[in-house]
């Protein structure tokens, strides 16, 4: 699903974000990435999206090599991965409803069937009583669920998460982290940045980090808290993997 | 997304945007306005002057005076003789006086109580094509210039090309005003523009982050810019109109508006200024963009 070959990435300055990245993360596994500050762990993110271009390597993401697909090709990679933030990025002025909603509206998707599809997504993060508050009535926890339902709104097949608990207490921290398991449940493949190693050791699962953009561990952890989740009720039309049992390769 | 779904949200989103920033959109609506005002004027009174200049054309004579002695008779046949002549009307010293009275009554005292006729004899010339000046005709009216029997020709038609080039001059120049003021309406578009594209730039990275495309992420700045332009046209346009009949109003009392006003701009003059102001505010949003990598997520 996600691989990334040798992958080198050189700022204009000479220093170094990526140094000769390696591997590969199945379809429907849940990997946390970690490392330290400026590690490399946005910049390996933002290349996942095409947001950044290695100066050398292969990135290839749901059989696409992103590294050389043409900026037209560029959005319609970007509607098959769900990204969240630490800052939630949602639009103060604009309801839930709206925040949540830009795929929709950029696929021309009609009204109603906006209402629909904003309704689930929102319902698996259980806001769907939200739906026309305003980002600054809601809680961080719950400013972090609407960014997660417009990442999900679309069903993308990788949901990519950079440090979204960074900015929670470590109760609604648990719960973001229990969202992106139960989407992980339903198939889609998570990659989520943290730094939080103790949230890591408590759920325990494939582990790549980085230190001055070397990889340098790949490693299945055992979690000492394993999360008791549900598995979502909502039809899932994709296939549950088995995440955390995949060995690393 | 259809094209005409992308049209409508553009449109929407515009409108939205211009409302939510009203004062600078104003100041944009404005310079365009006032530049599409100024290029209207200009148009509509070059276009009122040369009309009227065309119909005083259709009326002007080359007028040949006469000296004392002259044949008038024998002299009017020849010059209605000539090809490109449609007729030759003599008119005698007291027909010559008699008008004068009648157009200048108040200056009558002047040609009264002479003991002899004061105004010379003359021969009205109308040519079949007032506009020509080809070099036959032109040699001729200097051949008769050149006869001992005449005073002087006067060629009406040289003054009135004269003011004919001196409105063309007028309209060169008030154009080239206008397309100034349009230059400037254009970079003060493009300074809104790009201020708003500066306001909503966290929108238009979720917008690239879930994965809009540039036309559907630029096309709302486009549509802005260019409804700026067309609304801006619209009030010059409703402004020109307007300075039209306060003038009209005024046509009995002079001259000079009765000059400008004897028409308004045709219905494809008037679309075609409106959509110069809308073309204005689209280049307006194009320049503003056309460089811009309208920011980035992460």
């Amino acid at each position: 699903m996600i691989q990334f070959f040798q992958v080198t990435k050189r700022y204009p300055s000479g220093q170094s974000a990526l140094d000769e990245v390696s591997f590969d993360i199945p379809r429907g596994q849940f990997v946390f990435l970690t490392g330290a500050s400026g590690a490399g762990k946005t910049t390996l993110l933002r290349m996942i999206f095409r947001e950044e271009v290695p100066n050398e390597g292969q990135i290839v993401v749901n059989g696409r090599n992103v590294a050389s697909i043409p900026e037209s090709k560029i959005p319609y990679l970007r509607r098959t991965i769900g990204v969240v933030f630490q800052d939630f990025r949602l639009i103060p002025r604009k309801t839930v409803f709206e925040n949540v909603t830009y795929l929709p509206r950029i696929l021309g998707q009609d009204l109603k069937t906006q209402k629909q599809v904003a309704y689930q997504a929102l319902r698996r993060v259980g806001l769907a009583h939200r739906l026309n508050a305003f980002p600054p009535e809601l809680s961080g926890g719950e400013q972090q669920r609407v960014a997660i339902a417009r990442a999900l709104i679309n069903e993308p097949d990788i949901l990519i998460a950079d440090e979204p608990t960074g900015n929670l207490d470590p109760d609604l921290s648990r719960e973001i982290l229990r969202l992106f398991l139960e989407v992980n449940l339903r198939g889609t493949t998570v990659l989520l940045a943290t730094h939080d190693r103790d949230m890591i050791h408590r759920i325990g699962k494939r582990v790549l980090t980085l230190d001055k953009g070397r990889l340098i561990s790949d490693h299945q952890l055992l979690g000492t808290e394993p999360p008791r989740l549900e598995i979502p009720s909502e039809n899932s039309p994709k296939p549950a993997g088995e995440p955390g049992e995949e060995p690393a390769p | 997304m259809t094209l005409i779904q992308a049209v409508l949200y553009f449109l929407r989103e515009a409108a939205v945007n211009l409302l939510r920033s009203w004062k600078t959109s104003f100041v944009a609506v404005l310079t365009i306005a006032v530049s599409v005002l100024l290029g209207g004027v200009f148009l509509l009174a070059s276009h009122n002057v040369m009309g009227s200049i065309q119909r005083w054309r259709g009326e002007m004579r080359v007028v040949i005076y006469l000296r004392p002695a002259a044949d008038l008779a024998r002299l009017t046949a020849e010059a209605g003789a000539a090809p490109w002549v449609a007729s030759a009307t003599p008119v005698s010293p007291a027909d010559a006086r008699q008008r004068f009275t009648k157009v200048f009554p108040g200056l009558s005292g002047l040609v009264e109580g002479w003991d002899e006729e004061p105004l010379p004899a003359s021969i009205e010339v109308a040519l079949r094509d007032p506009s020509a000046q080809s070099p036959e005709l032109r040699a001729w009216i200097e051949s008769w210039r050149a006869r001992p029997e005449v005073e002087m020709v006067d060629d009406d038609r040289e003054w009135l090309g004269q003011l004919e080039t001196l409105v063309a001059v007028a309209r060169g120049i008030g154009l080239a005003l206008a397309g100034g003021l349009l230059g400037a309406a254009v970079f003060t578009i493009a300074s809104v523009i790009r201020l708003t594209a500066y306001l909503h730039q966290e929108e238009i990275s979720i917008l690239r982050l879930v994965g809009a495309t540039e036309f559907y992420i630029r096309g709302p700045f486009y549509a802005e810019g260019l409804l700026q332009g067309l609304i801006g046209g619209g009030v010059a346009m409703g402004t020109l109109y307007g300075l039209f009949r306060l003038a009209e109003a005024r046509k009995a009392a002079s001259l000079l508006a009765s000059v400008l006003t004897s028409d308004f701009l045709s219905p494809g003059q008037t679309a075609f200024l409106v959509l110069l102001g809308g073309g204005a505010g689209l280049i307006g949003a194009v320049a503003s963009l056309r460089r811009e990598r309208l920011d980035s997520p992460g």
